[in-house]
């Protein structure tokens, strides 16, 4: 955490945004935020498609957590607290500026490719297939899958009915489903929120 | 219930079946068959999901070095310091320069691979490599990549095992103890038993793990709750102990794969884990 860093047991350090905060060593807050970091990292990554862009996603989540920590009174959830404060500062990057858009093979450098032990061009293809999904779908699907939220809190965070983030989740899926060779279910809702 | 009703239901989170929907896969194959296919996909899609898209690891692993105070720092590609922990002692970069008070940031704007030079500069930078570096650094590639995922095979499972707790962060909450029915159905699926009192088990449920179906429980011990995954398709050559992502667990070998046992903390739990693991039977008829 970048803005964090400190300069001695109680004083307080100037961050990145000229605002102060004050971080005690071995803080036990500060070792659970890292502890989530990078889960919070690749949650970002999967959102924002870019590594560089998450990195400041978290850095700048990270921040704004310290600054409201008071407002964790359970710490076993810090998770999913972070986790939503991550969404919304990619959403939040996107209301502030409309990012130029490059073709998915441009923005990805072959050689920052990871490389998952083993063959695996299936989970590859599939992450690839992820990936080219339109944040709409995506976005739902990782904060499912990834971040665990049920479609109740994924309705309430997106400001959506629950209807119509399952028609999202059924979607992205049905879309996936067809890179697989399996034959996409019929979706003749005309809208997200019929069913 | 209809089967656009079930279909969307099932797409919408398939390991999710209320009543209404299990009542419609009772009499519709063609849904049933719909569900066993998305659970599939789903496992891969979490799979997929476990790493990220494209070097965020590579960012987890940056040169890491230590200030004068011993206060860990990264430096990334573009040489900004980055303090992984709030620390006592005064951070220092590792490129050039003095210490600096306030870390600069790039604005994301600035990091999005612009249009026009980002396949110029990356058609340039390939052909002014010769072949045979170009060869070399392939090669030293796959030999590190393999000797990696040799020397190392469990680090992934670890990984993989944490990941899928993360997923079902209410399991480690829950205060109901699981029916001994339920419990006996969800062992017996895996071939196994558990020769611990039910009422110590407080959360059952056979979860998709790497293409398979496995038992994750949280059990109650003296040590707090304890995660327990039965890993039936997932050998280890030996115990393995590791701490990730604030919790820590050990992965043993088994008559049949390996067992996982985790708990929150970084505290030893090696004799917890030693007891969860002698208690689970092996069925003989398990396949």
């Amino acid at each position: 955490m970048r803005g964090m860093r400190n300069s001695g047991p109680e004083t307080p350090v100037s961050s990145f945004d000229g605002s102060t905060v004050g971080a005690a060593p071995g803080d036990p807050i500060v070792r659970l935020f890292e502890s989530i970091r990078p889960e919070l990292l690749r949650f970002a990554h999967w959102l924002a498609r870019d590594r560089a862009i998450a990195e400041d996603i978290v850095q700048e989540t990270l921040l704004r957590a310290w600054r409201s920590r008071d407002a964790l009174k359970d710490q076993t959830a810090a998770r999913a607290w972070l986790l939503t404060i991550v969404r919304r500062e990619h959403a939040r990057l996107y209301e502030r500026k409309r990012l130029e858009l490059v073709p998915l093979e441009d923005g990805i450098e072959p050689e920052g490719m990871p490389s998952p032990p083993g063959p695996d061009s299936e989970l590859d293809s599939l992450r690839g297939a992820i990936l080219q999904l339109p944040l709409e779908y995506r976005e739902p699907l990782i904060m499912q899958v990834l971040g665990g939220f049920s479609t109740a809190e994924i309705a309430q965070e997106l400001s959506l009915s629950s209807t119509a983030v399952l028609t999202r989740l059924f979607r992205a899926r049905n879309k996936l489903r067809a890179m697989y060779g399996l034959t996409p279910a019929p979706d003749d809702s005309a809208s997200e929120g019929t069913l | 219930m209809n089967h656009r009703e079930a279909r969307l239901l099932i797409g919408g989170d398939p390991d999710f079946v209320p009543p209404e929907l299990a009542e419609h896969l009772a009499s519709c194959p063609e849904c049933a068959q719909f569900q066993r296919e998305m659970i599939v996909l789903d496992a891969n899609i979490r799979r997929a999901l476990e790493h990220p898209p494209a070097g965020a690891d590579r960012t987890n692993e940056a040169p890491t070095t230590r200030a004068a105070g011993g206060a860990p720092v990264q430096t990334t590609d573009a040489g900004i310091v980055a303090s992984v922990t709030a620390n006592a002692a005064p951070v220092a970069s590792t490129t050039a320069g003095p210490p600096a008070a306030v870390a600069p940031v790039t604005p994301p704007s600035a990091k999005v691979t612009p249009i026009s030079d980002g396949r110029g500069r990356q058609h340039k930078r390939t052909t002014l490599w010769p072949g045979w570096a170009l060869a070399a650094s392939i090669l030293v590639g796959a030999f590190a990549t393999l000797a990696i995922w040799t020397l190392h095979p469990t680090d992934t499972l670890a990984h993989d095992v944490v990941a899928h707790i993360q997923h079902e962060p209410k399991s480690w909450a829950s205060s109901q103890q699981v029916s001994p029915e339920a419990l006996d159905e969800i062992l017996r699926k895996a071939g196994v038993t558990l020769d611990a009192n039910s009422d110590k088990v407080m959360y059952a449920r056979t979860c998709p793990f790497r293409g398979h179906k496995v038992p994750h429980l949280v059990v109650s011990t003296s040590r707090g709750p304890v995660t327990v995954l039965v890993l039936r398709y997932e050998s280890v050559k030996a115990r393995e102990s590791f701490h990730e992502d604030g919790m820590t667990g050990v992965i043993t070998p088994a008559p049949h794969g390996s067992i996982a046992v985790l708990a929150k903390g970084n505290e030893n739990i090696d004799e917890v884990a030693e007891q969860v693991q002698k208690s689970v039977r092996w069925l003989p008829e398990s396949h």
